[in-house]
């Protein structure tokens, strides 16, 4: 809820963005003018972390002397996919799993982070002409959080802990889950199965992303949600995210994505990305994603810090 | 119509079965699975009609009653207020304050609906024509025979009118009760778009239009045999 006070300071912050806006913005050719004469459409899915990724690549693109159109902040996935086969955009963020199962079909993941970029790099490329950028070290992927509090007293601090609480205290392990996670072999079939957990029906609810946070945080209908690992939410609600101990759940590293004719046309694009991705870990991601959701700083402004906090940007 | 549903039905079944389904499809794509989405929708559906039938007739015969006339503004605005918030909000919002669940979900669903009976029993008592209560009570009727046999019973067909877009909504609105663990077909479809599997997706979309349609069929049907006979 936005209290008024809230509310007012959010506008005068938006105002002082909206004057300020030369500052925090790159000047085109900044760091060179390799990219001279080029111009790019960078694209981005409708979620915090998606958009700040497109804003970083917007950012480094500017200065070295490319002129970039923005198109951050489409709606879902399947669309900023198809903008990116159908040339409506240039290039944006996306996650090898994503790759793997959502756009390649594929049900059954690869366990080693390097061995899933490897493979879905390679088999994008020769369905669809897709070209992915070094893998960043962040790893969206899912995991089981609980408020802290509560971890502590049940003593739960991995997913293997989490299967003996299931079964000594099967009245302790209840969970929200989205519905999109109860059906996928790399989501709740899958986890309980390679945990040996069995969890009765009733006690999982299907809900939406959003209200696993709230109701993980207030621990009445559940203890356990499902929730992502690079989510500002995370710390900002001070949830524990358990250790998947086995490493079941698959790798979702970030990585830029372009078609061929793009990549081979301007190789500094990923030239320049690259070094960028390799910076990108989890606590990174995790801390611009908060400045985002919690603080409610503008994600090109939350690009650029970092960015000249890094010293990739003057 | 209804043979015109079966065959939509049997072409979906024909065209999911030519298909090759990969495990996350059939993990939905089950007879078990559908048959208690669709009894979740079902359920849902028929509960907050029952619920809206039960809150706004009366309502809605109470605010035409002459003293209470002043009030029904008053109601309306909020009954508008309801159906002009975004249900997924609405549901949100409802399930911040009070947890999941089917309750939740069912109390959205009322607060959504309940605006088009509302409105049109107000409206269906308020257009019968005076001279014709006049002359009811001339003939010795009571306040209350006036409103049983002659007010309402001309009221009918504009109160149906109201109760098939309610339930034609009801129908719709049901599926964001994915979101608050309240099941329904909404779980095939927000499925189906999140990991991009059409078969999910259409089957979902057209089993809940298929819903839709029944029970504006049926509410057609209602309509022929509550309609006071010469209207």
């Amino acid at each position: 809820m936005l209290k008024p006070r809230h509310f007012v300071a959010a506008m005068l912050a938006l105002a002082l963005t909206a004057c300020g806006s030369g500052a925090n913005e790159v000047e085109q050719g900044s760091l060179g003018q390799e990219l001279q004469g080029a111009t790019f459409t960078v694209g981005s899915k409708d979620f915090s972390e998606s958009i700040i990724l497109g804003y970083i690549t917007i950012e480094m693109l500017r200065a070295h002397g490319a002129t970039v159109n923005d198109k951050t902040n489409i709606k879902g996935s399947t669309n900023t996919r198809n903008a990116l086969l159908s040339g409506e955009i240039d290039m944006y963020w996306d996650y090898t799993g994503t790759g793997w199962i959502t756009y390649l079909n594929k049900t059954e993941p690869l366990p080693d982070p390097q061995q899933q970029y490897e493979a879905v790099a390679k088999e994008d490329l020769e369905a669809n002409n897709v070209v992915w950028g070094q893998p960043a070290p962040l790893n969206n992927t899912y995991a089981f959080a609980i408020r802290k509090e509560k971890g502590d007293e049940l003593g739960v601090r991995t997913l293997s802990d989490l299967a003996e609480l299931a079964k000594n205290k099967p009245e302790e392990a209840t969970f929200c889950i989205e519905s999109e996670f109860s059906t996928r072999d790399d989501g709740w079939p899958g986890v309980t199965e390679a945990y040996g957990m069995n969890i009765p029906k009733e006690n999982v609810k299907l809900v939406d992303l959003g209200v696993v946070y709230t109701e993980t945080k207030k621990g009445e209908t559940c203890n356990f949600g499902e929730v992502f690992t690079t989510d500002g939410r995370i710390a900002s609600l001070n949830l524990t995210v358990l250790e998947d101990d086995k490493r079941f759940f698959p790798n979702y590293n970030a990585a830029l994505t372009l078609r061929k004719e793009t990549a081979d046309k301007h190789p500094q694009v990923l030239q320049f990305l690259n070094p960028v991705a390799a910076k990108l870990t989890n606590e990174v991601m995790q801390e611009l994603n908060a400045k985002v959701d919690a603080e409610g700083h503008q994600p090109k402004k939350v690009a650029h810090d970092w960015l000249v906090q890094e010293g990739f940007l003057k | 119509m209804p043979a015109g549903l079966a065959v939509v039905l049997g072409l979906l079944y024909l065209w999911v079965s030519g298909q090759e389904l990969d495990s996350i499809e059939r993990r939905t794509l089950n007879a078990d699975y559908l048959v208690t989405r669709v009894t979740d929708h079902l359920w849902l559906t028929v509960l907050a009609t029952v619920l809206v039938v039960a809150i706004a007739i009366p309502l809605g015969v109470l605010l035409s009653r002459p003293a209470a006339r002043w009030l029904s503004p008053v109601v309306l605005a909020l009954a508008n207020l309801g159906q002009a918030t975004p249900a997924i909000g609405l549901l949100v919002l409802l399930t911040m304050l009070f947890g999941v669940g089917f309750g939740i979900a069912l109390a959205g669903l009322v607060l959504y609906a309940v605006l088009p009976v509302l409105r049109n029993t107000i409206v269906g008592i308020q257009q019968v024509d005076p001279a014709l209560k006049e002359a009811a009570r001339g003939m010795g009727m009571t306040r209350a025979q006036v409103l049983w046999r002659v007010e309402l019973k001309l009221a009918i067909p504009v109160i149906l009118a109201g109760l098939r877009t309610a339930l034609v909504l009801a129908v719709g609105v049901a599926t964001l009760a994915t979101f608050v663990n309240a099941g329904g077909l909404g779980d095939l479809i927000v499925n189906g778009i999140k990991l991009n599997r059409t078969p999910v997706l259409v089957t979902g979309g057209v089993l809940t239009a298929c819903i839709a349609l029944l029970v504006d069929w049926v509410g057609g049907v209602a309509e022929e045999f509550l309609r006071p006979k010469g209207i």
